[in-house]
């Protein structure tokens, strides 16, 4: 039988299919639920869901919470791939340029492991294939001694350009976050011309994106105020959002905190982000501000979905809400492991 | 010294006087020395009491941010972004001197970086990675201001263990000693001048009768 790839019925078919799945991901009040329990109860509360193939799996090798983190990385992984190969053309495009953030992380982490000299098992335990470099490629990679090897093991890939060109000042320097910096300003660019190449939602998705790229950019801002970064911080922000890189970079050297505030709040319409940005200004953690954030973000997206119900966004949705989960999951086995109070570990929690 | 073997002459009584004098001009000072370290060790030791204060909540906010990172990024996310670390603290050590004693200055390179010297980008990790580090990175200055500080502080005690030891060895065992021979000296000069006057007298008295 043919595939049916254009035309409106792969994205009924796949927003239907990837609605379902969402609809079983954990609620907020399972997750409450969990932080009153102990760890063993979590950890078998966690085996009872569909996590537990993983768990069975990785016992020989793991143990305890590494063995639950391990296990709902892998889950990712393995579901991403799932939606990867569920989605048919112009979607699986989209859906793959979303999913290389996971090349850029794994890559970086071989390059990284294999420099300092780590062991290939050490590194393959902290990566987490979910993108389109399936297990395989980065188990060739990791065995791989030079960096420039590394490199070429990635000819072919949507990487490698990027790689090549920034890949000997690394070395260099020894120092890779020029390259991860590039590699994710790529990414971005990637993705914002993926959104204009035709796909439905495609100009809803490019919104989206900016939105991203505008709060990535206002959260390294303050980052690298806080940071001590003092000078040009043109480098370490993403091209292609609403808010101009060289405003930003003009904002890098602001003398008041309130100066910032209010030149980012002049930049944005949406209410609920004016009062994150406002939040800056009381003088909150970094971290519960980006916590804020991204919780804006999940709700503008599921916005999005409800409004284009077949189109690209469910499909986003669900990628982001499954990571979520996994992160609040792992949030909170952490948290117990490490004693921390059930409203320390809400804090962190992207419900 | 045994009384026995010290020779009661006049010069070596006069020697004698020469290290009593010596040796309490030594206990003085010495006295004075130890004084001084005594002090010296209460000023260091209160710098150390806050130093270890420092450094314990130092510690705490080391492991609690760790935890936090392990939280929110997991074991795999803080693993992957401690990979790019490559530059090790340096430690540079010299020596000062205090009252005599020798102790270390500790003075480290490329502890506290800022952000984006770190080695991990901008990019690709999250805020709660460069409270992390910057706890880590709080924690080692902490701790080379307390290896600085407290091996003063050990040094100096062993100093002042040193000192006291040689004050209590002067005050109670050379200087008495010494004046006990100086007076059986003195004692047996006397005597033997008495045997000498008593003798002529005696031969005298001989002379004289016969």
């Amino acid at each position: 039988m043919a595939e049916v790839i254009s035309g409106p019925a792969p994205y009924i078919y796949v927003s239907t299919r990837l609605r379902v799945r969402k609809a079983k991901l954990l609620r907020a009040e399972e997750y409450h639920r969990m932080l009153n329990m102990s760890l063993p109860e979590i950890t078998r509360y966690i085996e009872e869901l569909e996590y537990k193939t993983e768990i069975d799996e990785l016992a020989p090798s793991f143990s305890g919470v590494d063995l639950l983190e391990v296990a709902l990385s892998w889950n990712l992984a393995k579901e991403f791939q799932r939606v990867l190969a569920l989605t048919p053309g112009a979607m699986a495009g989209f859906t793959g340029a979303y999913l290389q953030r996971w090349d850029i992380a794994n890559v970086l982490t071989v390059l990284r492991g294999r420099t300092q000299g780590f062991r290939p098992g050490k590194i393959k335990e902290v990566l987490i294939p979910a993108g389109s470099l399936d297990r395989a490629v980065l188990d060739r990679l990791v065995v791989e001694e030079a960096p420039d090897r590394i490199a070429e093991g990635l000819r072919g890939t949507h990487l490698y350009p990027v790689v090549e060109r920034e890949l000997s000042a690394g070395i260099e320097s020894g120092n890779f976050a020029r390259l991860e910096n590039e590699l994710y300003k790529e990414y971005y660019s990637d993705l914002i011309r993926v959104a204009r190449s035709g796909v439905r939602g495609g100009n809803e998705f490019l919104q989206y994106i900016q939105l991203e790229i505008d709060i990535t950019n206002m959260q390294n801002l303050w980052r690298l105020r806080s940071g001590g970064a003092t000078g040009e911080i043109r480098d370490f922000m993403i091209p292609g959002g609403r808010i101009p890189v060289e405003e930003l970079n003009r904002l890098g050297s602001a003398e008041t905190t309130d100066e910032i505030v209010d030149a980012l709040k002049k930049r944005t319409n949406i209410p609920a982000l004016q009062d994150a940005i406002e939040e800056l200004r009381c003088g909150c953690s970094v971290r519960q501000i980006e916590t804020r954030l991204i919780r804006f973000k999940l709700e503008q997206m599921d916005r999005m979905s409800r409004r284009y119900p077949f189109s690209i966004s469910p499909v986003l949705v669900y990628l982001e809400r499954k990571y979520y989960e996994v992160y609040n999951l792992r949030a909170i086995a952490r948290g117990k492991a490490a004693n921390l109070a059930p409203e320390r570990i809400q804090e962190h929690l992207v419900i | 010294m045994a009384l026995r073997d010290i020779k009661p002459t006049r010069s070596e009584l006069i020697n004698l006087k020469r290290r009593i004098q010596l040796s309490e001009r030594g206990y003085k000072i010495l006295k004075m020395k130890r004084d001084g370290l005594i002090l010296e060790f209460f000023k260091v030791l209160g710098q150390a009491k806050d130093s270890r204060g420092a450094l314990l909540a130092a510690y705490a906010r080391a492991e609690e941010m760790m935890a936090v990172a392990n939280t929110v990024e997991g074991a795999i996310g803080v693993k992957s972004a401690a990979f790019s670390v490559k530059e090790v603290p340096q430690i540079a050590v010299r020596q000062k001197n205090i009252m005599g004693v020798v102790v270390p200055e500790i003075r480290g390179s490329s502890v506290t970086k800022p952000i984006v010297d770190r080695g991990y980008g901008v990019l690709g990790t999250s805020s709660t990675i460069d409270e992390t580090a910057a706890a880590f990175e709080d924690l080692v200055e902490q701790i080379i201001l307390s290896a600085e500080i407290e091996t003063t502080m050990k040094r100096l005690l062993e100093e002042i263990e040193k000192t006291k030891r040689r004050v209590n060895a002067l005050e109670f065992k050379v200087i008495p000693e010494q004046i006990e021979a100086r007076d059986f000296i003195k004692m047996r000069l006397d005597e033997m001048e008495r045997e000498e006057l008593f003798r002529l007298k005696k031969i005298k008295a001989r002379s004289t009768g016969t």
